[in-house]
Protein backbone atom coordinates (compact mmCIF):
# COMPACT_ATOMS: atom_id res chain seq x y z
CA UNK A 1 0.00 0.00 0.00
CA UNK A 2 2.54 2.14 0.81
CA UNK A 3 4.18 1.82 -2.47
CA UNK A 4 1.29 2.42 -4.16
CA UNK A 5 1.38 5.50 -2.32
CA UNK A 6 4.81 6.58 -2.64
CA UNK A 7 4.81 5.75 -6.82
CA UNK A 8 1.71 8.05 -6.82
CA UNK A 9 3.88 10.62 -5.11
CA UNK A 10 6.62 10.11 -7.38
CA UNK A 11 4.23 10.38 -10.50
CA UNK A 12 2.44 13.18 -9.23
CA UNK A 13 5.96 15.22 -8.48
CA UNK A 14 7.22 13.71 -12.16
CA UNK A 15 3.70 15.27 -13.77
CA UNK A 16 4.11 18.77 -11.92
CA UNK A 17 7.36 18.98 -13.42
CA UNK A 18 6.65 18.29 -16.82
CA UNK A 19 3.59 20.38 -16.65
CA UNK A 20 5.79 22.95 -14.70
CA UNK A 21 8.32 23.24 -17.74
CA UNK A 22 5.73 23.22 -20.41
CA UNK A 23 3.48 25.84 -19.54
CA UNK A 24 6.07 27.65 -17.81
CA UNK A 25 7.87 28.06 -20.58
CA UNK A 26 5.14 29.07 -23.01
CA UNK A 27 3.79 31.39 -20.81
CA UNK A 28 6.78 32.65 -20.21
CA UNK A 29 8.15 33.19 -23.65
CA UNK A 30 4.32 34.93 -24.39
CA UNK A 31 4.99 37.15 -21.57
CA UNK A 32 8.48 38.66 -22.80
CA UNK A 33 6.71 38.63 -26.37
CA UNK A 34 4.27 41.06 -25.06
CA UNK A 35 6.76 42.61 -22.46
CA UNK A 36 9.25 44.00 -25.79
CA UNK A 37 5.86 44.84 -27.61
CA UNK A 38 4.53 47.12 -24.81
CA UNK A 39 8.29 48.57 -24.37
CA UNK A 40 8.42 49.57 -28.02
CA UNK A 41 5.15 50.99 -27.80
CA UNK A 42 5.64 53.08 -24.81
CA UNK A 43 9.35 54.00 -25.39
CA UNK A 44 8.37 57.65 -25.83
CA UNK A 45 7.17 57.98 -22.40
CA UNK A 46 10.45 58.30 -20.35
CA UNK A 47 11.23 56.99 -17.54
CA UNK A 48 13.85 58.68 -14.97
CA UNK A 49 15.03 57.78 -11.65
CA UNK A 50 16.09 61.73 -10.95
CA UNK A 51 14.49 62.65 -8.02
CA UNK A 52 14.54 66.85 -8.88
CA UNK A 53 12.78 68.13 -12.31
CA UNK A 54 15.39 70.50 -14.27
CA UNK A 55 13.69 73.70 -14.56
CA UNK A 56 13.59 73.48 -18.24
CA UNK A 57 11.27 70.45 -18.51
CA UNK A 58 7.78 72.35 -19.08
CA UNK A 59 5.79 71.11 -16.22
CA UNK A 60 2.03 71.55 -15.41
CA UNK A 61 1.40 69.76 -11.94
CA UNK A 62 2.57 66.41 -10.96
CA UNK A 63 1.14 62.84 -9.86
CA UNK A 64 2.43 59.74 -8.45
CA UNK A 65 1.80 56.96 -10.94
CA UNK A 66 2.11 53.64 -9.97
CA UNK A 67 2.78 49.84 -11.47
CA UNK A 68 2.27 46.40 -9.57
CA UNK A 69 2.49 43.10 -10.67
CA UNK A 70 2.14 39.12 -8.79
CA UNK A 71 3.92 36.76 -10.41
CA UNK A 72 4.22 33.00 -9.92
CA UNK A 73 6.85 30.96 -10.70
CA UNK A 74 6.03 27.17 -12.38
CA UNK A 75 6.46 23.78 -10.50
CA UNK A 76 9.56 22.63 -12.32
CA UNK A 77 11.43 26.14 -11.66
CA UNK A 78 10.68 25.96 -7.96
CA UNK A 79 12.14 22.47 -7.79
CA UNK A 80 15.08 23.22 -9.79
CA UNK A 81 16.07 26.34 -7.57
CA UNK A 82 15.58 24.30 -4.71
CA UNK A 83 17.80 21.69 -5.98
CA UNK A 84 19.79 24.99 -6.17
CA UNK A 85 19.96 25.61 -2.51
CA UNK A 86 21.76 22.92 -1.70
CA UNK A 87 25.27 23.44 -4.22
CA UNK A 88 24.64 27.30 -3.92
CA UNK A 89 25.29 29.67 -7.14
CA UNK A 90 23.33 31.76 -9.19
CA UNK A 91 19.72 31.25 -9.01
CA UNK A 92 18.82 30.53 -12.98
CA UNK A 93 15.43 30.39 -13.04
CA UNK A 94 14.31 33.03 -10.62
CA UNK A 95 15.87 35.36 -12.71
CA UNK A 96 13.86 35.78 -15.81
CA UNK A 97 10.81 35.64 -12.79
CA UNK A 98 12.30 39.04 -11.40
CA UNK A 99 12.81 40.33 -14.78
CA UNK A 100 9.43 40.05 -15.88
CA UNK A 101 8.37 41.27 -12.46
CA UNK A 102 9.71 44.42 -12.49
CA UNK A 103 9.59 44.96 -16.49
CA UNK A 104 5.87 44.06 -15.97
CA UNK A 105 5.27 46.80 -13.45
CA UNK A 106 7.27 49.60 -15.16
CA UNK A 107 4.64 48.79 -18.12
CA UNK A 108 2.39 49.45 -15.90
CA UNK A 109 2.93 52.32 -14.40
CA UNK A 110 3.91 53.82 -17.55
CA UNK A 111 0.11 53.51 -18.81
CA UNK A 112 -1.12 55.01 -15.78
CA UNK A 113 0.74 57.83 -16.52
CA UNK A 114 -0.23 57.59 -20.58
CA UNK A 115 -3.87 57.83 -19.25
CA UNK A 116 -2.96 60.80 -17.60
CA UNK A 117 -1.20 62.50 -20.57
CA UNK A 118 2.37 62.64 -19.04
CA UNK A 119 5.71 61.96 -21.20
CA UNK A 120 8.08 61.78 -18.79
CA UNK A 121 8.03 60.01 -14.85
CA UNK A 122 10.69 61.20 -12.17
CA UNK A 123 11.94 59.60 -9.18
CA UNK A 124 11.05 55.71 -10.66
CA UNK A 125 11.56 53.54 -7.28
CA UNK A 126 10.75 49.81 -7.37
CA UNK A 127 9.51 47.18 -4.27
CA UNK A 128 10.24 44.12 -4.19
CA UNK A 129 8.23 41.86 -1.86
CA UNK A 130 7.88 37.91 -1.33
CA UNK A 131 4.09 36.95 -1.06
CA UNK A 132 4.84 33.57 -0.25
CA UNK A 133 7.15 34.39 2.64
CA UNK A 134 6.58 31.90 5.47
CA UNK A 135 4.75 29.83 3.25
CA UNK A 136 6.88 26.58 3.76
CA UNK A 137 7.00 24.61 0.93
CA UNK A 138 4.34 26.72 -1.41
CA UNK A 139 6.17 27.90 -4.58
CA UNK A 140 7.31 30.95 -4.84
CA UNK A 141 5.64 34.25 -5.51
CA UNK A 142 6.36 37.67 -5.54
CA UNK A 143 4.48 41.15 -6.30
CA UNK A 144 6.81 44.10 -7.77
CA UNK A 145 5.54 47.40 -7.21
CA UNK A 146 7.32 50.37 -9.50
CA UNK A 147 6.30 54.06 -8.83
CA UNK A 148 7.39 57.43 -9.66
CA UNK A 149 5.83 60.71 -10.29
CA UNK A 150 4.53 61.59 -13.47
CA UNK A 151 4.84 65.51 -14.89
CA UNK A 152 1.97 66.35 -16.08
CA UNK A 153 2.19 68.82 -19.55
CA UNK B 1 19.46 67.83 -20.67
CA UNK B 2 17.58 65.01 -23.00
CA UNK B 3 15.93 62.07 -21.44
CA UNK B 4 15.09 59.04 -23.02
CA UNK B 5 13.94 55.28 -22.64
CA UNK B 6 17.19 52.76 -23.66
CA UNK B 7 15.82 49.94 -25.35
CA UNK B 8 16.19 47.24 -22.57
CA UNK B 9 19.31 45.08 -23.02
CA UNK B 10 18.38 41.28 -23.00
CA UNK B 11 20.93 38.83 -21.55
CA UNK B 12 22.69 40.85 -18.51
CA UNK B 13 19.48 40.03 -16.02
CA UNK B 14 18.47 36.60 -17.49
CA UNK B 15 20.81 34.06 -17.75
CA UNK B 16 21.24 32.41 -21.13
CA UNK B 17 20.73 28.83 -19.39
CA UNK B 18 18.95 25.83 -20.34
CA UNK B 19 16.85 25.16 -17.46
CA UNK B 20 16.64 21.58 -18.20
CA UNK B 21 20.41 21.47 -18.50
CA UNK B 22 20.44 22.67 -15.17
CA UNK B 23 17.37 20.76 -13.69
CA UNK B 24 19.90 17.37 -15.50
CA UNK B 25 23.05 18.77 -13.80
CA UNK B 26 21.29 18.98 -10.36
CA UNK B 27 19.58 16.08 -10.26
CA UNK B 28 22.86 14.20 -10.58
CA UNK B 29 24.42 16.35 -8.17
CA UNK B 30 21.65 15.38 -5.37
CA UNK B 31 21.49 12.10 -6.50
CA UNK B 32 25.40 11.56 -6.01
CA UNK B 33 25.20 13.43 -2.57
CA UNK B 34 22.38 11.08 -1.94
CA UNK B 35 24.54 7.90 -2.28
CA UNK B 36 27.55 8.96 -1.19
CA UNK B 37 25.75 10.21 2.16
CA UNK B 38 23.83 6.45 2.14
CA UNK B 39 27.32 5.13 1.85
CA UNK B 40 28.55 7.07 4.80
CA UNK B 41 26.10 6.62 6.69
CA UNK B 42 25.92 2.96 6.38
CA UNK B 43 29.82 2.46 6.54
CA UNK B 44 30.16 5.02 10.00
CA UNK B 45 26.63 2.75 11.43
CA UNK B 46 28.07 -0.63 10.91
CA UNK B 47 31.50 1.04 12.35
CA UNK B 48 29.58 2.48 15.26
CA UNK B 49 27.42 -1.54 16.03
CA UNK B 50 30.72 -3.27 15.40
CA UNK B 51 32.05 -1.23 18.58
CA UNK B 52 29.36 -1.22 20.33
CA UNK B 53 29.37 -2.27 23.86
CA UNK B 54 27.67 -6.01 23.75
CA UNK B 55 25.24 -4.81 26.72
CA UNK B 56 24.39 -2.45 24.49
CA UNK B 57 23.69 -5.27 21.21
CA UNK B 58 21.74 -7.32 23.86
CA UNK B 59 19.59 -4.67 24.83
CA UNK B 60 18.91 -3.92 21.19
CA UNK B 61 18.37 -7.42 20.61
CA UNK B 62 15.90 -7.83 23.62
CA UNK B 63 13.57 -4.71 22.02
CA UNK B 64 14.12 -6.08 18.52
CA UNK B 65 13.31 -9.70 19.20
CA UNK B 66 11.31 -9.48 22.44
CA UNK B 67 8.78 -12.04 22.26
CA UNK B 68 9.04 -12.96 18.74
CA UNK B 69 11.39 -15.97 19.03
CA UNK B 70 9.91 -19.29 16.70
CA UNK B 71 10.22 -21.39 20.66
CA UNK B 72 8.19 -18.09 22.15
CA UNK B 73 4.94 -20.49 20.90
CA UNK B 74 4.39 -23.11 23.23
CA UNK B 75 2.16 -25.18 21.16
CA UNK B 76 5.33 -26.42 19.42
CA UNK B 77 7.55 -26.76 21.94
CA UNK B 78 7.14 -30.18 22.16
CA UNK B 79 8.00 -30.93 18.71
CA UNK B 80 10.73 -28.18 18.41
CA UNK B 81 12.27 -28.31 21.65
CA UNK B 82 14.71 -31.39 20.70
CA UNK B 83 15.63 -29.56 17.64
CA UNK B 84 16.57 -26.43 19.05
CA UNK B 85 18.70 -28.53 22.18
CA UNK B 86 20.51 -30.19 19.69
CA UNK B 87 21.29 -26.95 17.28
CA UNK B 88 22.35 -25.55 20.57
CA UNK B 89 24.39 -28.33 21.66
CA UNK B 90 26.43 -27.99 18.12
CA UNK B 91 26.80 -24.54 18.27
CA UNK B 92 28.17 -24.61 21.70
CA UNK B 93 30.99 -27.32 20.47
CA UNK B 94 31.98 -24.75 17.22
CA UNK B 95 31.66 -21.76 19.69
CA UNK B 96 34.51 -23.35 21.76
CA UNK B 97 36.65 -22.80 18.54
CA UNK B 98 35.70 -19.13 17.52
CA UNK B 99 36.20 -16.43 19.90
CA UNK B 100 33.13 -15.09 20.98
CA UNK B 101 33.25 -11.55 22.50
CA UNK B 102 33.28 -11.17 26.70
CA UNK B 103 29.75 -10.99 27.60
CA UNK B 104 28.16 -12.54 24.38
CA UNK B 105 26.86 -15.90 23.86
CA UNK B 106 24.85 -17.84 21.13
CA UNK B 107 21.46 -18.75 21.03
CA UNK B 108 20.62 -21.33 18.59
CA UNK B 109 17.17 -21.15 17.34
CA UNK B 110 15.06 -23.67 14.84
CA UNK B 111 12.86 -21.83 12.35
CA UNK B 112 10.30 -24.05 10.87
CA UNK B 113 10.38 -22.95 7.66
CA UNK B 114 11.13 -24.57 4.00
CA UNK B 115 13.86 -22.20 2.71
CA UNK B 116 17.18 -23.92 2.89
CA UNK B 117 18.46 -20.87 4.98
CA UNK B 118 20.37 -19.95 8.40
CA UNK B 119 21.10 -16.32 9.41
CA UNK B 120 22.60 -14.56 12.59
CA UNK B 121 21.18 -11.42 14.06
CA UNK B 122 22.13 -9.11 16.70
CA UNK B 123 22.30 -10.13 20.65
CA UNK B 124 24.35 -14.00 19.29
CA UNK B 125 20.77 -15.62 18.10
CA UNK B 126 21.07 -17.77 15.41
CA UNK B 127 18.39 -19.10 13.13
CA UNK B 128 18.62 -22.64 11.11
CA UNK B 129 15.60 -23.31 8.78
CA UNK B 130 14.55 -26.74 8.40
CA UNK B 131 14.77 -26.67 4.79
CA UNK B 132 18.60 -26.45 5.30
CA UNK B 133 18.58 -28.93 7.91
CA UNK B 134 16.74 -31.80 5.71
CA UNK B 135 19.12 -30.71 3.03
CA UNK B 136 22.36 -31.69 5.58
CA UNK B 137 23.41 -35.62 4.93
CA UNK B 138 25.51 -35.34 7.92
CA UNK B 139 26.92 -33.25 11.05
CA UNK B 140 29.57 -31.73 9.28
CA UNK B 141 27.90 -30.28 6.81
CA UNK B 142 25.77 -28.53 9.28
CA UNK B 143 28.36 -27.80 11.54
CA UNK B 144 29.90 -25.40 8.81
CA UNK B 145 26.83 -23.60 8.28
CA UNK B 146 26.36 -23.25 11.88
CA UNK B 147 29.87 -22.03 12.41
CA UNK B 148 29.60 -19.83 9.80
CA UNK B 149 26.88 -17.74 11.83
CA UNK B 150 28.62 -18.64 14.91
CA UNK B 151 31.38 -16.75 13.14
CA UNK B 152 29.16 -13.91 12.49
CA UNK B 153 28.13 -13.51 15.85
CA UNK B 154 31.64 -13.64 17.14
CA UNK B 155 32.89 -10.90 14.48
CA UNK B 156 29.98 -8.81 15.83
CA UNK B 157 28.64 -8.14 11.68
CA UNK B 158 24.32 -8.56 12.52
CA UNK B 159 25.32 -5.44 14.93
CA UNK B 160 27.54 -3.89 12.33
CA UNK B 161 24.76 -4.39 9.83
CA UNK B 162 21.90 -2.86 12.17
CA UNK B 163 24.25 0.28 13.22
CA UNK B 164 24.44 0.56 9.50
CA UNK B 165 20.78 0.38 8.70
CA UNK B 166 19.68 2.30 12.00
CA UNK B 167 22.12 5.25 10.55
CA UNK B 168 20.78 5.35 7.18
CA UNK B 169 16.93 5.04 8.32
CA UNK B 170 17.69 7.82 10.76
CA UNK B 171 19.44 9.80 7.37
CA UNK B 172 16.57 8.35 5.71
CA UNK B 173 13.44 10.13 8.11
CA UNK B 174 15.79 13.09 8.57
CA UNK B 175 15.90 13.70 4.79
CA UNK B 176 12.20 12.83 4.66
CA UNK B 177 10.98 14.61 7.76
CA UNK B 178 8.49 11.39 7.78
CA UNK B 179 9.68 10.08 10.19
CA UNK B 180 9.47 6.39 8.56
CA UNK B 181 9.75 3.80 11.26
CA UNK B 182 12.08 0.91 10.82
CA UNK B 183 10.52 -2.33 10.26
CA UNK B 184 11.57 -4.71 12.47
CA UNK B 185 11.67 -8.08 10.15
CA UNK B 186 14.10 -6.72 8.27
CA UNK B 187 16.52 -7.11 11.35
CA UNK B 188 15.09 -10.56 12.22
CA UNK B 189 13.37 -12.53 9.23
CA UNK B 190 15.43 -14.13 6.78
CA UNK B 191 15.55 -10.79 4.60
CA UNK B 192 17.57 -9.31 7.37
CA UNK B 193 21.15 -10.22 6.28
CA UNK B 194 20.44 -9.04 2.59
CA UNK B 195 19.11 -5.88 3.45
CA UNK B 196 22.15 -5.40 5.91
CA UNK B 197 24.55 -6.11 2.94
CA UNK B 198 26.67 -8.63 3.96
CA UNK B 199 29.80 -7.79 1.94
CA UNK B 200 31.69 -10.67 0.65
CA UNK B 201 34.61 -10.13 2.58
CA UNK B 202 32.60 -10.48 6.09
CA UNK B 203 31.31 -13.51 4.24
CA UNK B 204 34.76 -14.84 3.45
CA UNK B 205 36.11 -14.40 6.93
CA UNK B 206 32.94 -16.26 8.12
CA UNK B 207 33.55 -18.69 6.11
CA UNK B 208 37.29 -19.04 7.13
CA UNK B 209 36.13 -18.93 10.93
CA UNK B 210 33.63 -21.55 10.44
CA UNK B 211 36.41 -23.87 8.76
CA UNK B 212 39.20 -23.23 11.35
CA UNK B 213 36.27 -24.64 13.85
CA UNK B 214 35.59 -27.19 12.41
CA UNK B 215 39.05 -28.54 12.25
CA UNK B 216 39.57 -27.96 15.67
CA UNK B 217 36.53 -29.73 16.71
CA UNK B 218 36.49 -32.97 13.97
CA UNK B 219 40.73 -32.80 13.41
CA UNK B 220 39.53 -32.58 9.54
CA UNK B 221 37.26 -29.89 7.52
CA UNK B 222 35.27 -32.85 5.04
CA UNK B 223 31.66 -31.79 4.53
CA UNK B 224 32.50 -28.36 4.74
CA UNK B 225 31.13 -27.94 1.57
CA UNK B 226 28.85 -30.01 1.79
CA UNK B 227 26.23 -27.59 1.64
CA UNK B 228 27.50 -25.13 -1.16
CA UNK B 229 27.63 -28.50 -3.39
CA UNK B 230 24.19 -29.25 -2.59
CA UNK B 231 22.49 -26.15 -2.99
CA UNK B 232 24.84 -25.71 -6.64
CA UNK B 233 22.17 -28.18 -7.84
CA UNK B 234 19.24 -26.11 -6.55
CA UNK B 235 17.54 -24.16 -9.39
CA UNK B 236 17.06 -21.05 -7.55
CA UNK B 237 20.00 -19.92 -5.29
CA UNK B 238 18.40 -19.82 -1.67
CA UNK B 239 17.56 -16.49 0.02
CA UNK B 240 20.79 -17.27 2.15
CA UNK B 241 23.06 -16.95 -1.00
CA UNK B 242 22.09 -13.96 -3.26
CA UNK B 243 24.31 -11.64 -0.39
CA UNK B 244 26.95 -13.61 -0.09
CA UNK B 245 30.10 -14.85 -2.87
CA UNK B 246 29.72 -16.91 -5.40
CA UNK B 247 29.22 -20.00 -4.52
CA UNK B 248 31.33 -21.92 -6.64
CA UNK B 249 34.64 -19.38 -5.42
CA UNK B 250 33.66 -20.15 -1.96
CA UNK B 251 34.01 -24.37 -2.57
CA UNK B 252 37.10 -23.72 -3.99
CA UNK B 253 38.07 -21.05 -1.15
CA UNK B 254 37.35 -23.96 1.18
CA UNK B 255 39.81 -26.40 -0.42
CA UNK B 256 42.57 -23.52 -0.89
CA UNK B 257 42.32 -23.01 2.51
CA UNK B 258 42.12 -26.65 4.10
CA UNK B 259 45.37 -27.50 1.74
CA UNK B 260 47.10 -24.21 3.34
CA UNK B 261 46.50 -24.81 7.02
CA UNK B 262 47.14 -28.17 6.20
CA UNK B 263 43.47 -29.29 6.99
CA UNK B 264 42.70 -32.98 5.76
CA UNK B 265 40.05 -32.68 3.03
CA UNK B 266 38.92 -36.22 4.38
CA UNK B 267 37.68 -37.56 7.27
CA UNK B 268 35.51 -40.19 9.10
CA UNK B 269 32.13 -37.79 8.56
CA UNK B 270 29.85 -37.38 12.51
CA UNK B 271 25.96 -38.85 11.93
CA UNK B 272 23.63 -36.27 12.78
CA UNK B 273 22.43 -36.00 16.38
CA UNK B 274 19.02 -37.83 16.53
CA UNK B 275 15.98 -35.11 16.19
CA UNK B 276 18.07 -33.41 13.90
CA UNK B 277 18.75 -37.18 11.73
CA UNK B 278 15.20 -37.63 12.27
CA UNK B 279 14.18 -34.45 10.51
CA UNK B 280 16.91 -34.55 7.66
CA UNK B 281 15.43 -38.25 7.42
CA UNK B 282 11.84 -37.35 7.04
CA UNK B 283 12.59 -34.08 4.49
CA UNK B 284 15.39 -36.49 1.91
Amino acid sequence: MEAVFNFFGLSLVVFLLVLGYGFGRLAEARHYRSIRRREEAFSDLIIVCCKTVPESLPAGGSQMVRGSVVVSIDYFKHFVAGLRMIFGGRVHTYESLLDRGRREALLRMQAEARKLGATVIFNTRFETSSISKGGGRSIGCIEVLAYGTAILP
Amino acid sequence: MEFRNPKVPEGINVSRHSPLYEFFLLSLGTLLLCVALAFASLFLGSLLGRHAPVAWEKAVAGMIIGDRLPEAAPESEAETGPLRAELQALADRLSAHIELPEGLTVKAHYLDSDQVNAFATVGGHIFIARGLIERMPHENALAFVVGHEVAHVAHRDPAAALGGVVLLQALFALASSSGSELPGELLVGPNALLLSGFSRDVEREADAAALAALAGLYGHVAGASTFFEAVLHLPQPPALLSSHPLTRERIDAIAETARERDWPLQGPVTPLSPALARLAGDGG
